[in-house]
């Protein structure tokens, strides 16, 4: 079988094994995260990342690093699906004890933002709140996880 | 500092999380172009998401690459032949060259046979002379069966004379 090789420039050979290496297992978990449903998770993760790989390179260079740009990909692919089902309770995720880390508002925040793209207008409504203070206890439950990681 | 202000104001979180508005995301591209330690804090933090992603990661079923593979090189065939019907001849190649460029070969088996309407009329005159010679076919040999009749008839006669 032909190896199917990425169109990027070739300053930066990356193929689909080197994506399917390095982000395959993350975005299964983040997918995972917003469908809750692993069997589904899988067949998402494989139409996501073909579609990533195959358009990776044709489109105009993003200024995010390569992750969070596939972060946001899958999240406005799936964005029907968090449309639909999305509450502001979290969902069980396998965060390897990262969430736990936080208090309820702050995953809930955490959550909503990092799974289902809620922005802080969105969310200082949602909670009666003001986006200042959302965006506050955004960075704190960020730098809260970073913490634990001696970061 | 108001550099560090703004670093620890929230909004290269908004950022990396991807729900910064378009102003703020044209903010955080010129501190970062501006400001070495804004850029520091900011690369820090994708690289942090990045770990933190690591860490609630679930490693896929095997087969997984495979199918990804297959579906790729799905795209690429089918962008391939796309290609080959969509670029125009360079205009140094032959017509039959061009022909092939420009039409998919296809196997395909029909009982059906496609003719050019100009035949229409050219098959409408065919069958009006053949109605016409059978018709005439017919006039002869009955004009003919008659004239044997009466030479036969002429000939008994002619006998019967004789006798």
């Amino acid at each position: 079988m032909p190896k199917a090789v990425l169109n990027v420039p070739s300053a930066e050979p990356k193929d689909i094994r080197w994506f399917y290496d390095k982000y395959a297992a993350m975005l299964l978990g983040y997918i995972n995260g917003i469908v809750q449903d692993h069997r589904k998770s899988e067949d998402y993760l494989v139409s996501i990342l073909t579609a990533f790989t195959a358009e990776f390179g044709t489109t105009e260079k993003s200024q995010l690093s390569i992750w969070l740009e596939l972060r946001q990909y899958a999240q406005s692919k799936l964005a029907v699906l968090t449309e639909k089902h999305h509450s502001l309770t979290p969902a069980h995720v396998n965060s390897n004890g990262n969430l736990d880390l936080l208090d309820d508002l702050q995953k809930q925040i955490f959550c909503a933002v990092y799974y289902h793209g809620k922005s802080i207008s969105q969310l200082a409504t949602a909670f009666s709140s003001e986006e200042d203070e959302i965006r506050n206890q955004l960075k704190r439950s960020i730098d809260k996880m970073r913490r634990s990681r001696g970061n | 500092m108001e550099i560090k202000r703004i670093i620890e104001s929230g909004l290269m979180e908004t950022y990396v999380m991807g729900i910064a508005t378009e102003e703020e995301v044209q903010q955080v591209l010129l501190l970062k172009k501006e400001y070495p330690e804004f850029k520091d804090a900011l690369e820090n933090l994708e690289m942090d998401m990045e770990v933190l992603a690591q860490g609630m990661a679930i490693m896929p079923p095997a087969g997984t690459l495979e199918k990804i593979e297959t579906k790729i090189n799905e795209i690429q065939r089918r962008s391939q032949v796309v290609q080959k019907i969509v670029v125009p001849n360079t205009g140094s190649e032959s017509g039959r060259a061009d022909k092939e460029e420009k039409y998919i070969e296809v196997e395909a088996e029909s009982n059906q046979m496609r003719v050019n309407k100009a035949w229409k009329w050219v098959f409408i005159a065919v069958f009006i002379l053949g109605k016409v010679f059978l018709a005439g076919a017919i006039y002869f040999y009955l004009e003919n069966r008659q004239a044997r009749e009466e030479i036969k008839e002429l000939k008994l006669e002619l006998k019967q004379k004789i006798k």
